[in-house]
């Protein structure tokens, strides 16, 4: 089993590599537009800064530069593939409590006011809630990322300081998330709900408020050459099956990231055997919470118990079709840059022998009094979606193995994060997006004491000490290992068990070139790189 | 006539302050509002950010406070602002209204151009095997929901041609006959089910009349068959299926939800179930008052066609 899985690993990497050689022998084209697959319309406009949601971010996406970002060409999201956007050079001073950025000189805004500094500054002071912000958002959902931030000085018109409360090297990879754009200083950022100036190489031209958002060329674009096409169109299609015989019909061009399960891939590939169909992480995370502030899960064995009784294999396999791979708190190798190997990921709750988990599963539900006579009865509350509740079925019938019983409550969308974040709930079934592979980004969101995204709302004074010391190393071995570390003890204490992560199978027509998913759904779609060779 | 449409006005008024005031009070009452749904879309929740946000749509203002305000804002021909969209509901609904209405007419066509010759055929060919094939293709028309019929019709043709109407909505002006082309699936699609019921009622309305003495009367004065079905028997048994596609009319256009979504088509059905979704109040308030205008309406106008088929309800016997 794993022989194989070595061997269709070595395959693909050769495929990718053979992929990545033809690509770089082609010659880009200039002109032509693309219509490009949107699950549903955007939910805050182009207010990136205001949600967390790939809706927003990848239609967004061709409007805005960051300062850094993942190399648009390639698949990995690793600290070699950062690539300077609106910051033409970067440099870490002062043993990493300083990140200075030198600024491009020619970007121009889309109403055509030159980008500076003062950008950069709004933005960021904005997003910290500096109490000298000029403006403030609505809702600021990752306030969490800039809490080491202490200031942002802009030293003259293209230099900007990020001046640090400590080290902190994960910084300058949150800064390269698509969730990261820089808004410009003299427009609201109200306004980024209803349309977008950017300095991005499309420029927005028409919104139609839940049919489709059209873009441009931007024609004073930085990088000379790009972007290559004159037209891009997010065509927003509510159903899922027709937006998938749109694309397999050829009236759109490219799907949307993390919308093509395997077995969607099987059947498009089957009826148009030329799309090209790519595998890729989404990192999206199936994951457990449980309420540790209320019996019966304040308990740490009944918590562990419910994290053996589930086989992430045969969830795996029965939810997933295959579609998705087994992993800790940060997404697995090869996907991901921190995730345990797996020899240590076999050595966590739920993935040895089944018989073997359920068996460990009811001993520690016995140690903490529960008993087929006295079994457990809880409410597995879940988003009353289908990738939601099809986890959570399975689930539940898992814990039943076990004795636990549980029934499905499904919360309709409008209720589950007031629902989640004030603990209203026993246990829930959780899907949770990573807008970067970088723990910073994880640690401080889903398993910090008081973040409103700590569901569980898990509290490990252990943990904590752990979070800040492997945000502060700077080896990155060393930081490689406490990671792990880290990994092992939320995992230990059950604070949100994490089943798998989901793989997504971005499809293209053939066509469409220099479009690379990456594995992840949040940072790529800049478009600039794109042709069309047809 | 004009004491009785004058009336019946009078009535449709009261009806939509009753009906104001129900839709009103039950988006109030379903839980969550749009604070909780503009934080989801962040995937947390802050109470001070949320009161902040309370304050500045207004939904912090006592209930009643808010209804009279919407009361003022449509006799002042103002609807509001879209919660998430920020923009003038009239703004985001406006072009909404056509492709709705479009939709429900040429529906209303096909149902109407299919359902009343085949159920006249039905009754004439009453027990014949024709008739048996013809309450067949009924039955299954009331069986299949349209959006059934409507996946069925997509994941069809893009099996077999590859090929499925435009998922971009395509105006007149624009390109007529892709914009026919457009419409004409999911037209057939609503239309096939709401043909079964017009058909079934036509038979079943029709076979009542023709066992009516003054049937039996004309033929026996020598009339020809088409003539006694097409003068005497159906402008006699055509009430009630006006009245079906009264009903049929005012129920497509709020029905067409799952065929717009389906068919990818921007109507106000598919986006009322979104601000629904969204809890945005300013525009399901209004496309729900806007739909029960158009109730109010087309049952004003079957009213008014009883009067202008019926003498006797014209002459008040």
């Amino acid at each position: 089993m794993r022989r194989s899985r070595i061997v269709a690993a070595a395959l693909s990497a050769l495929a990718v590599l053979a992929a990545a050689s033809l690509a770089s022998a082609e010659t880009p084209k200039s002109g032509g537009h693309l219509n490009l697959m949107q699950r549903e319309d955007l939910s805050q406009g182009f207010a990136v800064h205001e949600t967390s949601t790939i809706a927003t971010s990848f239609p967004s996406m061709p409007c805005f530069n960051n300062l850094v970002v993942f190399d648009q060409t390639k698949r990995a999201e690793t600290v070699e593939n950062l690539v300077g956007e609106l910051a033409e050079k970067w440099s870490w001073q002062d043993n990493y409590r300083n990140l200075v950025f030198f600024l491009r000189r020619n970007v121009k805004w889309h109403d055509g006011q030159p980008f500076t500094s003062k950008d950069v500054k709004f933005t960021f002071d904005m997003l910290r809630e500096a109490p000298d912000a000029p403006a403030k958002l609505r809702i600021n959902p990752r306030k969490d990322w800039y809490t080491n931030v202490e200031a942002i000085e802009a030293a003259d018109p293209y230099t900007v300081v990020f001046r640090l409360k400590r080290p902190q090297p994960g910084l300058l990879v949150m800064l390269a998330s698509g969730y990261t754009p820089i808004y410009a200083a003299h427009v609201n950022p109200a306004a980024y709900r209803t349309g977008c100036i950017g300095t991005g190489p499309f420029k927005m031209k028409e919104w139609r408020k839940g049919e489709f958002v059209d873009y441009v060329k931007n024609p004073d674009y930085f990088m000379k050459g790009r972007p290559y096409l004159d037209s891009l169109r997010y065509v927003v299609i509510k159903e899922r099956g027709t937006r998938t015989a749109a694309l397999q019909a050829g009236q759109l061009d490219v799907s949307f990231p993390g919308e093509t399960t395997k077995t969607a891939a099987e059947q498009l590939k089957k009826a148009v055997p030329g799309l090209v169909i790519t595998p890729v992480a989404q990192a999206v995370s199936d994951n457990i919470i449980m309420n540790t502030k209320k019996p019966p899960f304040d308990n740490l064995k009944v918590r562990l118990a419910v994290s053996y009784a589930i086989d992430r294999k045969a969830l795996i396999s029965a939810v997933h079709q295959g579609g998705a791979v087994p992993g800790a708190s940060q997404q697995p190798k090869p996907y991901g840059v921190w995730g345990l190997l797996e020899k240590d990921l076999g050595t966590l709750p739920g993935y040895g022998k089944i018989e073997d988990m359920r068996a460990q599963a009811r001993k520690l539900l016995a140690e903490a009094g529960i008993t087929p006579q006295n079994p457990l009865k809880v409410e597995m509350s879940t988003r009353a979606i289908a990738l939601y509740v099809d986890m959570a079925s399975f689930v539940i019938n898992e814990l039943k193995q076990v004795g636990i019983e549980a029934t499905l409550k499904q919360v309709e969308t409008a209720q589950w994060h007031s629902m989640a974040t004030r603990g209203d709930y026993q246990i829930g079934a959780n899907l949770t997006g990573l807008g970067v592979d970088e723990p910073d980004a994880n640690y401080y969101e889903n398993y910090a004491c008081g973040s409103p995204r700590n569901y569980s709302q898990y509290c490990s004074e252990e943990v904590m000490k752990m979070i800040e010391q492997q945000s502060q190393e700077l080896n990155p071995q060393k930081r490689l290992a406490l990671v792990a570390a880290l990994q092992k003890k939320v995992e230990a204490d059950a604070a949100r068990p994490l089943l798998d992560w989901r793989l997504d199978y971005f499809t293209v027509w053939p066509y469409v070139k220099g479009m690379v998913p990456h594995d992840n759904i949040y940072n790529f779609g800049r478009m600039a790189d794109v042709w069309r060779d047809k | 006539m004009k004491t009785y449409i004058a009336q019946r006005l009078g009535i449709g008024l009261l009806t939509l302050l009753g009906m104001s005031i129900v839709i009103f009070g039950m988006l109030r009452l379903a839980p969550g509002d749009i604070v909780d749904i503009l934080f989801s879309t962040g995937g947390y929740v802050n109470p001070v950010e949320r009161v902040a946000i309370e304050k500045e749509l207004g939904l912090d203002r006592p209930v009643w406070v808010q209804y009279l305000e919407w009361m003022r804002q449509i006799l002042t021909g103002d609807l509001g602002k879209s919660y998430r969209y920020d923009l003038p509901a009239w703004e985001i609904i406006r072009p909404l209204i056509p492709v709705t209405l479009e939709l429900a007419i040429l529906s209303l066509i096909v149902s109407v151009a299919l359902g009343v010759p085949l159920g006249v055929i039905s009754a004439v060919r009453q027990d014949t095997p024709l008739d048996y094939a013809l309450r067949v293709f009924s039955l299954a028309g009331l069986s299949m929901p349209s959006f059934w019929l409507g996946m069925v019709i997509i994941l069809g043709l893009v099996a077999w041609i590859g090929w499925i109407p435009p998922v971009t909505y395509v105006s007149p002006s624009e390109n007529f006959w892709l914009h026919a082309v457009q419409f004409a699936l999911p037209s057939l699609a609503v239309g096939y089910r709401s043909s079964a019921l017009i058909m079934r009622i036509t038979r079943s309305s029709l076979l009542e009349v023709m066992r009516e003495d003054y049937i039996r009367t004309a033929r026996a004065k020598g009339q020809s068959g088409s003539v006694v079905i097409w003068r005497h028997a159906l402008q006699n048994a055509i009430l009630p299926v006006v009245t079906v596609i009264g009903i049929e009319f005012a129920f497509l256009i709020g029905g067409l939800v799952v065929t717009e979504t389906v068919f990818n088509l921007p109507g106000l059905a598919r986006f009322l179930v979104e601000a629904i979704l969204w809890r945005d109040y300013p525009i399901v308030q209004n496309l729900v008052m806007f739909i029960a205008i158009v109730v109010i309406v087309s049952n004003l106008v079957v009213d008014m066609l009883y009067g202008f088929l019926d003498p006797r309800v014209r002459y008040g016997h």
